[in-house]
């Protein structure tokens, strides 16, 4: 399977679109951030953003979405097409959930719905709908206190889902949860990209999310960040087993790449603190 | 067997004792109790003398007398208008300032000299003046009170403003909400924490502040009921006016707690 | 030797002069008092007292100490802190006097007929619209101190001498005089009562009309002299001495700041000037003669001979207070009043 082939796989690709970061700047103050980031993401490709602590990938998501003005540099949105009822095309997923704690998981959902021209009827049939898609369907008068923290980030999914997003960008968004729970999720976000052909920009610092989700690593260096190497990964998603050789093999590749990084990064961070 | 392991063994004492005091409401209630006997006893006996401190009894009899003639209706009610009044302009006019303060930088700096600058005022050195701009009738007591009302609210809306989570408002932008949903759905709930329990201070100050916005041109009034027992040495008269003060206190605190556990039952 | 004996010597005139000095102290030590005032025309008497020596005459060591108010001057008294006090009756005044030990023994200020006391200003606004007179003062607001204090009484004694009802009137308690003049001239309240040196100034400079005058309802004792229970019960002959050294001040204020010709226009006397030199040392100190003398005769109200109390009036005022419930109901005039030291003024 060629790395160009997967593409074809996908029966959303009429909806989908590419996003193209076209020489990408940006400083924090004198500290430069980020330098010449330049790469595209195909329709229905999942890219995952690494790289060690200060590498300025969770920066680069931002800057994607545009929740971050670059210094220089430009995004661009490609391929106009965009799914049915689109109503925010670039759509986060957070790291720490971002829920309203007042508001119960369907007014969560509801939130990012309300100020749409959509009728009582199909906003409340696009929330059942997501809550059915993340396993919610019982939770939907719950408060995100009541809620563990796997089930915060699956109503951070469903929030996402209901506006049906053309790309998803998750900012580590399993970082915040227990081993276990990642597990879970892992593999419902595997299931969930294979049944959508989402495109999405996934930034981990985790490998072993990079190599069971991407089709390409973007992996970042440090100080400024520029791209070190962009890894392709030719596997399907859904044939992609925890612990097979291949993925361990890539991700052991993926490890050599970014390790004296991370090494450098770790020590730097000893003698500022 | 474990006789013998305990034989060479010294027992782990419990360590964690303290620190953990315990809601009782039934010693809340008896110290009230105590300290109503002790006084009637000490009044009695003839220990505090009926100058220094008038007797329970006269005190309850005091409120009584107030309570049939039905003056304390008359005073309640004229009180109840100024402090309801007042502290309605000083709230919404703090809150409006305060988000102001909280959400845009123009307001800011400003925003933040002015009240500091402003709010440990005592309201009362400023009353000469606004006797002159709002005249002595009804405007001027509302004024005092809305004043005093007013700084502690801005304070207290920026600050909980400030404390909106960033992370949730950025949410709110990312899904391209617009500013007034981001306001309303947002950073409203998210401050209204802060905000009611600046009610719960706010609240206090009117009615500390009825005193002052009482002293001038009140014929009714709980606080120029007090203020004239004070002046006619009617010490009885003095202390069921400030009993009133105390149980219409207890009465707004009862009120904010059902508005905070209404408002904020998903905490 | 010779040292010896000039320390011994040294020693005995020490204790010879400690000793002398001691005994010489005894003999001329005065009695010391203390006398609650305000630095008002109508302390007057004390002043004089202070001054022309009648109190060190009755071997007395007076201090004069001022309050801003009339209530603390009672305050002071009733606490002991001072002996004596001479101030204006007010509610609290008398439930303070049954409460607190205190014992009216002469008088302070009367409204005479003869003289002019305290005016009743109408604003200039409330004067135009037809407030002209005093029995047009209902439906209209007037501006009071406070609840239940000498003002109070006033528009009462007014009310119930001219014949309506005190409930017309809408009071305005302001807390002080000068917010009582500024409520006045900003036509805030449509009328006030006040004493003459304010009332007189005031009119003349166009702030308000004077409408009336109280000396048109009287009788009234607006004020009196007081001490404690305590002083009479354990220092009579001090008691005794200072009534009559303020009672010979009292002789000086009426020679010198009430005489009359036979119209009955005050005029000056041989010891006007003397008197009025001394109570500007305590009274508008600060403002030279030219401007304080006029303040000063202005203010200078009747005072009755030999400070008698007019004790009628005193009950009367009290029963007004008490049917308003500014003064509780338990309280007797007679328990407070003690005319064993100054006779009480004929009716």
């Amino acid at each position: 399977m060629g790395s160009g082939g997967f593409v074809c796989d996908f029966k959303v690709m009429d909806f989908a679109m590419r996003l193209h970061i076209n020489g990408i700047c940006h400083s924090y103050d004198q500290v430069e951030a980020l330098r010449d980031i330049e790469f595209g993401i195909e329709p229905g490709e999942i890219v995952a953003l690494i790289g060690p602590s200060g590498c300025g990938k969770s920066t680069l998501l931002s800057i994607i979405g545009g929740l971050l003005k670059p210094t220089s540099g430009k995004v661009l949105m490609c391929d106009q097409a965009t799914p049915d009822g689109c109503l925010n095309p670039l759509t986060y997923v957070f790291q720490d959930f971002a829920l309203l704690p007042w508001r119960t998981v369907a007014g969560n959902i509801s939130l990012v719905l309300e100020d749409h021209p959509l009728g009582k009827a199909e906003r409340e049939a696009r929330i059942a709908e997501v809550l059915a898609q993340t396993n919610l369907a019982d939770f939907a008068g719950a408060y995100p206190k009541q809620l563990s923290g796997g089930m915060k980030q699956r109503v951070g999914i469903a929030r996402a889902l209901a506006v049906r997003p053309a790309v998803l960008l998750m900012d580590e968004p399993l970082s915040a949860l227990d081993a276990q729970t990642r597990i879970l999720l892992l593999d419902e976000f595997a299931a969930l990209f294979v049944r959508t052909g989402m495109t999405a920009v996934y930034v981990t610092h985790n490998l072993n999310e990079a190599v069971r989700l991407a089709h390409r690593v973007v992996a970042l260096r440090r100080r400024p960040g520029t791209i070190k190497a962009i890894h392709s990964i030719d596997i399907p998603i859904d044939q992609r087993v925890e612990g097979m050789p291949e993925l361990v093999a890539h991700q052991n590749a993926l490890w050599d790449l970014i390790r004296d990084e991370a090494i450098a990064a770790d020590k730097e961070l000893d003698h500022v603190a | 067997m474990s006789r013998d392991i305990e034989a060479g063994a010294s027992r782990v004492r419990f360590r964690a004792t303290g620190f953990n005091p315990r809601a009782n409401p039934l010693a809340a209630w008896g110290s009230f109790v105590v300290v109503i006997a002790l006084w009637q006893l000490g009044s009695s006996t003839g220990f505090i003398s009926e100058l220094a401190m008038p007797s329970p009894v006269a005190v309850a009899s005091a409120l009584w007398k107030l309570i049939i003639s039905g003056d304390l209706w008359r005073h309640l009610s004229a009180s109840l208008q100024r402090l309801f009044g007042g502290w309605i302009i000083g709230t919404v006019a703090g809150l409006a300032v305060g988000f102001l303060v909280g959400m845009f930088s123009w307001a800011r700096s400003p925003g933040v000299a002015m009240v500091s600058a402003l709010f440990p005022i005592p309201k009362i050195a400023l009353l000469p003046l606004f006797i002159i701009w709002f005249g002595i009738g009804e405007p001027s007591k509302f004024a005092t009170i809305a004043f005093g009302v007013f700084f502690p609210t801005v304070i207290n809306t920026f600050g909980g403003v400030d404390n909106v989570a960033r992370n949730l408002i950025r949410m709110g932008q990312s899904f391209d909400m617009p500013m007034m949903s981001i306001v309303r759905k947002i950073i409203l709930p998210g401050a209204l924490p802060t905000i009611l329990s600046g009610f719960r201070i706010s609240s206090s100050i009117a009615i500390i502040l009825l005193i002052a916005a009482e002293m001038i041109g009140a014929q009714y009034g709980i606080g120029a009921f007090i203020l004239a027992a004070g002046n006619l040495y009617q010490t009885d008269q003095l202390i069921a006016g400030v009993v009133v003060l105390s149980l219409l206190g207890l009465c707004v605190s009862w009120l904010l707690g059902r508005l905070d556990r209404w408002l904020l039952a998903w905490r | 030797m010779k040292s010896s004996w000039l320390k011994r010597s040294a020693v005995a005139a020490l204790v010879a002069a400690s000793l002398g000095g001691f005994g010489a102290q005894a003999a001329i030590a005065a009695e010391k008092i203390n006398i609650a005032s305000l630095a008002f025309v109508s302390s007057a008497p004390l002043f004089i007292a202070q001054e022309k020596g009648y109190f060190a005459d009755e071997d007395l060591d007076a201090e004069i100490t001022f309050f801003q108010a009339a209530q603390p001057v009672a305050v002071a008294i009733a606490s002991n802190d001072a002996d004596f006090g001479v101030t204006a009756f007010t509610g609290g005044f008398f439930n303070l006097a049954a409460k607190g030990g205190l014992r009216v023994i002469g008088a302070q200020l009367h409204e005479d007929a003869g003289y002019d006391g305290s005016a009743i200003l109408a604003s200039n606004a409330a004067f135009e619209a037809g407030l002209t007179s005093v029995d047009q003062l209902p439906g209209h607001s007037i501006a009071i101190s406070q609840v239940g204090s000498s003002f109070h009484y006033m528009v009462g004694n007014i009310a119930d001498k001219a014949g309506f009802e005190i409930d017309s009137i809408e009071m305005k308690p302001l807390q002080s005089v000068p917010n009582m003049i500024g409520a006045l001239k900003s036509g805030q309240v449509d009328s006030m009562i006040i004493v003459p040196h304010i009332a007189k100034p005031l009119a003349a400079s166009g702030a308000g009309h004077i409408i009336g005058w109280v000396k048109d309802y009287v009788p009234y004792q607006v004020g009196g002299l007081f001490t404690s229970q305590r002083n009479i019960d354990e220092r009579r002959d001090v008691v005794a001495k200072f009534v009559r050294a303020y009672q010979k001040g009292v002789a000086d204020y009426r020679a010198a700041l009430l005489m009359t010709d036979e119209a009955g226009k005050l005029i000056e006397s041989d010891s006007t000037a003397e008197i009025l030199e001394i109570v500007h040392k305590y009274v508008y100190a600060e403002e030279d003669a030219k401007t304080a003398y006029p303040k000063i005769r202005n203010g200078a109200m009747f005072i009755t001979e030999e400070a008698r109390l007019n004790v009628a009036d005193v009950a009367a005022q009290v029963k007004w207070y008490q049917a308003g419930g500014f003064v509780d109901a338990s309280v007797d005039p007679a328990s407070f009043i003690d005319t064993s030291f100054i006779p009480a003024l004929a009716e």
